[in-house]
C-alpha cells in the first residue's frame, strides 16, 4: 500500500482560482466521514481509498510508515502499542481530565505537561518520539482532507465539522487549531444532532421544514451515546435537554459477543483466549459479527488460530445476541426516556424521533425505541422505516450541507452571525393559538419554544354568513390520557363583520422580539379585515 | 410564507360584543424564556440575515 504512507502524496495540479471547496467532516472517537454536496445540492458520503465511508479514527506506525483507517484499525492486533486509537474526546482536555478506558488495548495516554500524548516509534529506527494529541488529531485531519481533495479533484480548503453538544470552548479550540496546523480551515464547528436533523431537513421541501415539532435525537455511537432534544420551529433548531452516556455504545455490545464467543471457546477446547493478542482478534471479529446481525438473523465467526493454535468457527442466531445484550438494550432506552425528561417533556410532546450512529443500525433498539411511541412518531432507522437515511452518514451529511450554505461567507460574516448577539433569542413560554369550533377547543399557532421573531399565518373556512370572533391566547399544555392544549389567558380578541358562507379567514400572528404582537385578520378576496396590536409588557422586552 | 389550513371554523361573534375597532387588547404575552438557537440551517442563516440588518420578516421577503 504504497499510497498510504505520510505525507499523501500531493493532488493533481491545484489552481487557485479563488473557488472554495468545502466539506463537512464527522469526527468521532470510533470512526469519521468526510461528505459534499452535489452540484444539486444533496449531500453525499465519500469513499476514501479503501472503500470506506465509515473510516476508523484510528492511526498507526510500522516504522516511518503511516496507516490510517481500517488498516491502521488492523494494527491493534499486532502493533498494538504503536496504535493511537479512541481519541477525539481527549483532544482540549488536560490529562487529569480524561478516560483512558478504551486506550487499554492500543498506545495509551501519557501526562506531558498536563497534555495527553502517546510514546510511539514513528522512524525506521528505535527511536521513541512523543506525540501530542494535538498532533495525532492534525494527522487525523490531514488524512480525511486528502481522502477527499483525491475524491473531488480539487484541494480541499476548508469543512464544517461536527462535536457533540457537551464539547467545551477549549476543546472546540484546540479541534480549530489541529485543522489549522494540517491546512485545514474550520468554517465552523456544529451539534452532532443539529447535523442529524438538518441531513433530513435537506431532504424536505422549505415547506415542510417549517412545521413545527420536537425532535429527539439519539446518537448511539461506539464508546459513547448522547441523547438531545431539539425543538425545530420554522425550521431553525434550538437544543432543549441533552444527556450522555459515556460507557454506552457499540462497544459494549461487541463484549458481549466476546464473552459469549470466549465461553464457547472454552468449552470446546479447554483454551481460554485471554491473552491481549486473541482478544485483539476475537473483538475485530465480534464486531463484524455484530454488524451481519444487524441485517440477517444469523452471523458467523470464524478465527484461525485464536488461542494455542486452534481455530475458532461459530454462529450466532439474532435471538440469542439481542437477549444477551438486553442490558445494553435497557440503558439506551432509558438514555432516551431520560433527555426527554431533562426537556421537562412527555414522551407525547416529540413529533419525530431520529436514530444517528453506528449502532442505531440494531434493529432491537430501533424496534424499543419506537415502542415507547405513538405509530404516528415517525422513528428515522433503517429497521423501523424504510425512507430512513443511514444512521451512520448524518452527521457528515449535516456537516457537508452546512459548510455549502455558508461556502461563499466572509470570516466574518460567519463569525458574526454565530455570536450570541444573533443566537441568544427570546423563546415563547407558552403557546400561542386560536379558539375554534363549537366546543370553544384551542388550536396551536405558535408552538412553545418558538423563537421570537415570528410570524404565523392560518386559515379557517367560513361556515355560515355572519360575524365571527378571533380570540387569540396563550395556551398550557396539560397530559391526560391524550396531550391537549388549553387555553389560558386571553390575549386579544378580533371581530371580523359579514364574512360569507364559504369564504376563507386568514389569520397572521406576527410576534417581535420584544414580544408585541401584531394581528391581522381578514377575509380573503374581500376588503374585510382588521388589525390590532398587543404591546409588550413593560420590563419584559430584552 | 404558507399558511396552514385549519379544518375547524371560528366561532360566531358573541351578540353583546361590541368594540369600537373590533379590536381588544386583554393582556400582553407571558415573559420569554432566553434560550441559544443552534446556528445551522437555511433558515437559522435567513435569521442571522434579518438580526443584523435589522430588518422585519416582510423587509426581508421582498428582498
Amino acid at each position: 500500500m504504497s499510497g498510504n504512507a505520510s505525507p499523501s502524496p500531493p493532488a493533481s495540479p491545484e489552481i487557485d482560482d479563488g473557488t472554495k471547496t468545502v466539506i463537512g467532516i464527522a469526527f468521532g472517537n470510533t470512526t469519521s466521514s468526510i461528505a459534499y454536496t452535489t452540484p444539486d445540492g444533496k449531500a453525499e458520503v465519500i469513499a476514501n481509498e479503501e472503500g470506506d465511508r465509515q473510516i476508523p479514527s484510528v492511526l498507526s506506525w510500522v516504522g516511518s510508515e503511516e496507516y490510517h483507517g481500517t488498516q491502521a484499525k488492523s494494527h491493534l492486533i499486532r502493533n498494538a502499542k504503536n496504535t493511537v486509537a479512541y481519541f477525539r474526546d481527549f483532544l482540549g482536555k488536560k490529562y487529569s481530565e480524561i478516560d483512558p478506558t478504551n486506550s487499554h488495548n492500543s498506545a495509551h495516554p501519557l501526562d506531558v505537561d498536563g497534555v495527553p500524548s502517546f510514546n510511539l516509534q514513528q522512524a525506521d529506527d528505535e527511536t521513541v518520539s512523543t506525540v501530542s494529541i494535538n498532533e495525532i488529531t492534525t494527522r487525523h485531519l490531514i488524512r480525511l482532507r486528502d481522502s477527499a481533495s483525491d475524491f473531488l479533484g480539487r484541494k480541499v480548503t476548508g469543512a464544517v465539522i461536527t462535536v457533540p453538544t457537551d464539547f467545551s470552548d477549549t476543546q472546540k479550540e484546540a479541534l480549530v487549531a489541529a485543522a489549522k496546523a494540517g491546512e485545514l480551515e474550520v468554517l465552523q464547528i456544529i451539534h452532532e444532532p443539529v447535523a442529524a436533523v438538518l441531513a433530513y431537513a435537506a431532504r424536505r421541501t422549505p415547506e415542510a421544514q417549517g412545521v413545527d415539532r420536537n425532535i429527539l435525537v439519539a446518537d448511539l455511537g461506539g464508546t459513547r451515546c448522547d441523547a438531545a432534544v431539539v425543538a425545530s420551529r420554522g425550521g431553525m433548531y434550538t437544543i432543549l435537554a441533552t444527556a450522555h452516556d459515556y460507557g454506552l455504545g457499540g462497544l459494549r455490545l461487541d463484549e458481549v459477543l466476546v464473552n459469549h464467543f470466549s465461553k464457547e471457546f472454552i468449552k470446546k477446547h479447554k483454551v481460554d483466549p485471554g491473552n491481549e493478542r486473541s482478544l485483539a482478534k476475537l473483538r475485530l471479529e465480534a464486531e463484524g459479527t455484530k454488524r451481519t446481525l444487524s441485517l440477517g438473523t444469523s452471523a458467523t465467526i470464524s478465527i484461525e488460530s485464536l488461542a494455542d493454535g486452534y481455530d475458532f468457527h461459530s454462529t450466532i442466531n439474532r435471538l440469542r445476541y439481542e437477549l444477551s445484550a438486553k442490558k445494553v438494550f435497557d440503558q439506551v432506552v432509558s438514555l432516551v426516556e431520560n433527555v426527554v425528561k431533562k426537556a421537562e417533556l412527555d414522551l407525547l410532546d416529540i413529533g419525530e424521533v431520529i436514530l444517528s450512529g453506528g449502532t442505531s443500525h440494531t434493529p432491537k433498539i430501533a424496534s424499543r425505541i419506537a415502542a415507547l411511541f405513538p405509530d404516528s412518531v415517525p422513528v428515522n432507522a433503517p429497521a423501523t422505516l424504510t425512507t430512513a437515511l443511514n444512521p451512520s452518514e448524518l452527521s457528515a451529511r449535516g456537516a457537508a450541507i452546512q459548510a455549502s450554505l455558508i461556502a461563499e461567507f466572509d470570516k466574518e460574516d460567519i463569525e458574526q452571525s454565530t455570536h450570541p448577539a444573533v443566537t441568544v433569542a427570546p423563546h415563547l413560554s407558552h403557546p400561542i393559538g386560536v379558539v375554534i369550533g363549537e366546543d370553544n377547543s384551542f388550536q396551536t399557532i405558535l408552538e412553545a419554544q418558538t423563537a421570537v421573531p415570528a410570524r404565523r399565518i392560518a386559515q379557517f373556512d367560513v361556515q355560515a354568513d355572519g360575524d365571527v370572533i378571533v380570540r387569540i391566547c396563550e395556551g398550557i399544555r396539560e397530559i391526560v390520557v391524550e396531550k391537549v392544549e388549553r387555553q389560558v389567558n386571553v390575549i386579544a380578541e378580533a371581530a371580523i363583520r359579514g364574512a360569507k358562507r364559504g369564504g376563507k379567514v386568514e389569520v397572521t400572528i406576527n410576534v417581535g422580539s420584544d414580544l408585541g404582537l401584531n394581528v391581522a385578520a381578514r377575509v380573503i378576496g374581500t376588503q374585510i379585515g382588521v388589525r390590532g396590536e398587543v404591546k409588550p409588557e413593560a420590563g419584559s422586552a430584552q | 410564507m404558507a399558511s396552514v389550513k385549519i379544518p375547524k371554523p371560528l366561532p360566531t361573534l358573541p351578540e353583546d360584543w361590541n368594540s369600537e375597532s373590533n379590536f381588544i387588547v386583554h393582556a400582553p404575552l407571558s415573559p420569554a424564556v432566553h434560550r441559544n438557537l443552534s446556528p445551522a440551517g437555511p433558515h437559522f442563516l435567513a435569521h442571522a440575515r434579518r438580526k443584523r440588518h435589522s430588518r422585519t420578516f416582510s423587509e426581508d421577503d421582498r428582498i
